[in-house]
């Protein structure tokens, strides 16, 4: 971890590029934070009918503080620009956590593991998969039916109570049978690699964009929702680079010494090898994080998904469809998009090259 | 080599089965329906102009006609005190909901008998009082009757149209609904927990979809009730001379700038040209898209090209020619934009490629034996690059279709992507899943042509398949 750091400060002296991303970077995120507190005439979502597809830097209505112009509803361009790029991050960055932390376990787990390193009991394996089922049923299917028949909370309670009763009767039950049959006690290797790369692949037969739209057309437009649906497809990319990163840290000297002093898996896994996986997970998360911010904006541009209250790059770009002659709502939206864009890139191509060498090295 | 291709495309097929399931039953899972959405709404739309009642006809007859009456599955799994079966019945959608909830309340058989006996009560009471004006108080309780989910507002209801009904046979109709009220009681409130499994047989609508689907029949869309099938050829005509012709165009500029970038004198180009693609990169295609709009269609800025659409219709029969050329005059932007939109992964992926290749042995014995700067790139570097630029290319396929389906969105090309997209707004299911299965089935021919192409570009991996 040390040394991550002290490479990344490295970086920051010697590289001018990186030192100007950086540092727009940690600007607009600041910028983003102090946003509530910082007075705009106009709020993101307060129309103004009078004014639409003001063009900006009009000198009639400079002072009247439309200093980037209006869209189709007369809403103020900069307060949209600014507030997007609030909901842009807020939306990217814990759903990019939750896919790196998706792919980074499902990938260090495969790639530590193999087929043969991960064995349990018969009856484990089997307790998981009824508690599955069950919970399943009890904690997602009968809510869901529920909800959709508007048949109250109470009833929903009841469900879920009724889950977690099964499963620890489930358990209890199984606890007592593997006393009596031998076979349940026996141990069998689960193939962790395998289910996680079929996984992977199952996630990527069709193209990523067209799996979330088609999921996010079943279900109803909200944030929560589709930031659930983007993670959920969203960790492939990481899941294989922190495999196949596993894969080479488990054949580096230092790893079989700990490994020959006698540490477990957990050990292993966490004092080990996650310091060393995390370099070129921290690659992957900055670049992703610009393919994410773009999603966002498309996914908004295109109004699927999203809830049309939703402030966004996306929807003030969209709004120039039915006006072509309105550039600014391209321009100062696109513009901010691409510059933060293109920093995270910069970023993540100059982390790379500090990970790559000091890997080699 | 016809063996293993074969090999491919049969295991191709159980892939693609099982990504249709996947999209069916998850689009029909989830609640909310093109019909119940359009016909049932009273907001705005066709179909508001019409009474209440021919609205549930229509929605009834609509629901019918699809087959979405029938179950989903061959199995199901639900409470115990709901029994699909027993509820299969076609009812207004308000009476199949309310079926739908006291049956999971109160038991499946216990409420369909309460259901028929306030039919039979309401019936009965239009019977007598025919001239009954509609505001009368038993109207109001029989609503009541008719919608509420819980049985303490529903004895209540049902006691004061008995208190209120004048005519006996009514009063013995009331009677008969309190009677089924009476069974309703005593089951308990955790009953609905319990699951029970319950089989349909062939009569479920997954089963008939994929007998369809096996006679080649996709289904019709909910949307426009045309065949899935038709639409989406249409639509493929138009994408598909898109998408190719946009791609051998970024090939080849990719292909001839990164040789021109390999050879040594180039280098102040290369210098120039890495980061400017590296910028285009960061450009999210619908932003390009528009950008390109706006400067080159608008009459305020460049206007060389036309804003939306296919071409106009010209009523006497055009020439190939002449056809071809306003096709190309349509079809500029959106080629600019993709062919922008796919340059800079590729150039920059194939430029490593060759470089990679430059740095090898064999090329430094072909500069050794005097050979020129550009016949060592294009007859030994190039060629030796071929097969990571196979994998580049059929690795580039999903963000071809991403790109596709944004310039279509945006210059409005009656393509596959923009029916994605309506299909996607409207929900319609049948119209998704035949797309989805359209781009899957797209990939995995990339996929088996990659294979072959390999083939073809190493002699060795040839010897392997056979």
């Amino acid at each position: 971890m040390k040394q991550a750091w002290q490479n990344i400060r490295a970086l920051w002296r010697n590289e001018t590029l990186f030192r100007i991303a950086a540092s727009y970077l940690g600007l607009l995120l600041l910028l983003i934070l102090l946003l509530p507190w910082i007075p705009l005439p106009y709020g993101p979502n307060d129309l103004d009918l009078e004014h639409i597809y003001q063009p900006p830097f009009s000198l009639t209505y400079a002072t009247k503080s439309h200093p980037m112009g209006t869209d189709r509803l007369g809403r103020d361009v900069l307060a949209n620009v600014l507030y997007g790029a609030r909901t842009a991050f807020f939306i990217s960055i814990p759903v990019m956590a939750l896919a790196a932390l998706l792919g980074l376990t499902l990938g260090a787990g495969a790639g530590f593991f193999g087929d043969k390193g991960f064995s349990t009991s018969r009856r484990n394996l089997l307790l998981c998969l009824l508690s599955l089922l069950c919970l399943g049923y009890y904690w997602l299917y009968l809510p869901v039916q529920i909800a959709s028949l508007n048949l109250g909370t109470p009833m929903a309670l009841k469900s879920i109570m009724a889950g977690a009763v099964v499963v620890v009767l489930l358990f209890c039950f199984s606890s007592l049978l593997q006393k009596f049959i031998a076979p349940l006690r026996q141990r069998v290797a689960v193939p962790v690699d395998q289910l996680v790369m079929r996984l992977t692949e199952a996630v990527s037969t069709i193209p990523r964009f067209v799996l979330i739209l088609v999921l996010a057309s079943f279900l109803p437009p909200s944030v929560l929702l589709l930031s659930l649906i983007i993670s959920l497809t969203a960790w492939t990319g990481i899941a294989r680079l922190a495999r196949a990163e596993m894969m080479r840290i488990k054949q580096l000297p230092y790893f079989e010494a700990a490994r020959s002093i006698g540490l477990n898996s957990r050990e292993l896994l966490w004092r080990q090898a996650f310091p060393n996986l995390l370099g070129p997970v921290l690659v992957a998360f900055t670049f992703s994080l610009g393919g994410l911010l773009a999603l966002e904006s498309t996914l908004s541009f295109l109004n699927i998904g999203v809830p049309p209250t939703l402030v966004s790059w996306g929807r003030t770009i969209a709004s120039v469809r039915s006006n072509t002659a309105a550039w600014w709502l391209v321009v100062f939206p696109g513009a901010l998009l691409t510059l933060t864009i293109l920093a995270l890139y910069t970023c993540s191509h100059y982390l790379s090259k500090v990970f790559s060498s000091k890997n080699r090295g | 080599m016809g063996g293993y291709l074969l090999r491919r495309f049969l295991l191709a097929i159980p892939a693609l089965w099982a990504l249709a399931t996947v999209v069916f039953l998850l689009s029909r899972l989830l609640p909310g329906t093109y019909g119940s959405e359009r016909i049932l709404q009273s907001g705005t739309g066709y179909y508001s102009k019409g009474s209440e009642t021919d609205r549930q006809a229509a929605y009834l007859s609509y629901v019918k006609r699809t087959g979405q009456d029938m179950p989903l599955f061959y199995l199901s799994a639900g409470p115990a005190t709901h029994s699909p079966a027993e509820t299969a019945v076609s009812y207004t959608k308000q009476t199949q909901e309310q079926l739908t909830k006291l049956s999971w309340r109160y038991g499946a058989q216990n409420a369909k008998a309460y259901i028929q006996s306030v039919a039979a009560l309401k019936k009965q009471w239009q019977d007598s009082y025919h001239n009954a004006v509609p505001g009368n108080a038993v109207a109001v309780h029989l609503q009541t009757l008719q919608a509420a989910d819980n049985t303490e507002p529903l004895v209540d209801a049902a006691e004061e149209i008995r208190a209120a009904a004048g005519h006996p046979r009514l009063r013995r109709a009331a009677d008969n609904v309190l009677v089924r009220l009476q069974a309703m009681q005593p089951q308990g409130s955790l009953a609905f927990l319990l699951p029970a499994i319950s089989w349909h047989g062939s009569q479920n609508q997954y089963h008939q979809w994929l007998v369809q689907l096996l006679h080649g029949n996709l289904g019709n869309s909910y949307k426009s009730s045309r065949p899935v099938l038709e639409v989406l050829v249409e639509a493929v005509g138009n994408t598909w001379w898109l998408l190719i012709c946009s791609m051998v165009i970024t090939f080849f500029l990719a292909l001839e700038l990164s040789v021109l970038m390999a050879q040594k004198k180039e280098n102040r180009l290369r210098k120039v040209l890495l980061p400017l693609l590296f910028m285009l990169d960061s450009i999210p295609p619908f932003v390009l898209a528009l950008l390109l709009l706006v400067l080159l269609a608008n009459p305020n800025f460049i206007q060389l090209f036309p804003v939306f659409g296919m071409g106009y219709y010209m009523p006497q029969e055009l020439g190939l020619w002449q056809e071809l050329m306003q096709w190309a005059y349509f079809m500029a932007l959106p080629l600019l934009s993709l062919v922008l939109f796919n340059l800079p992964y590729l150039t920059s992926q194939i430029h490593s490629a060759i470089s990679a290749a430059m740095q090898s042995d064999f090329t430094r014995t072909a500069r050794a034996k005097g050979l020129a700067e550009s016949a060592v790139i294009r007859k030994h570097a190039l060629r030796n690059s071929l097969l990571p630029i196979i994998t580049i290319v059929s690795d580039f396929i999903p963000a071809l279709v991403t790109g596709t389906l944004i310039v279509e969105t945006v210059f409005a090309v009656p393509g596959v992507g923009r029916l994605l997209l309506d299909a996607v707004l409207s929900r319609d299911y049948p119209m998704l899943t035949g797309i989805v299965l359209i781009i899957a089935a797209f990939r995995i021919a990339a996929y088996l042509l990659a294979d072959m192409a390999y083939a073809w570009a190493d002699p060795r991996i040839r010897q392997r398949m056979t």
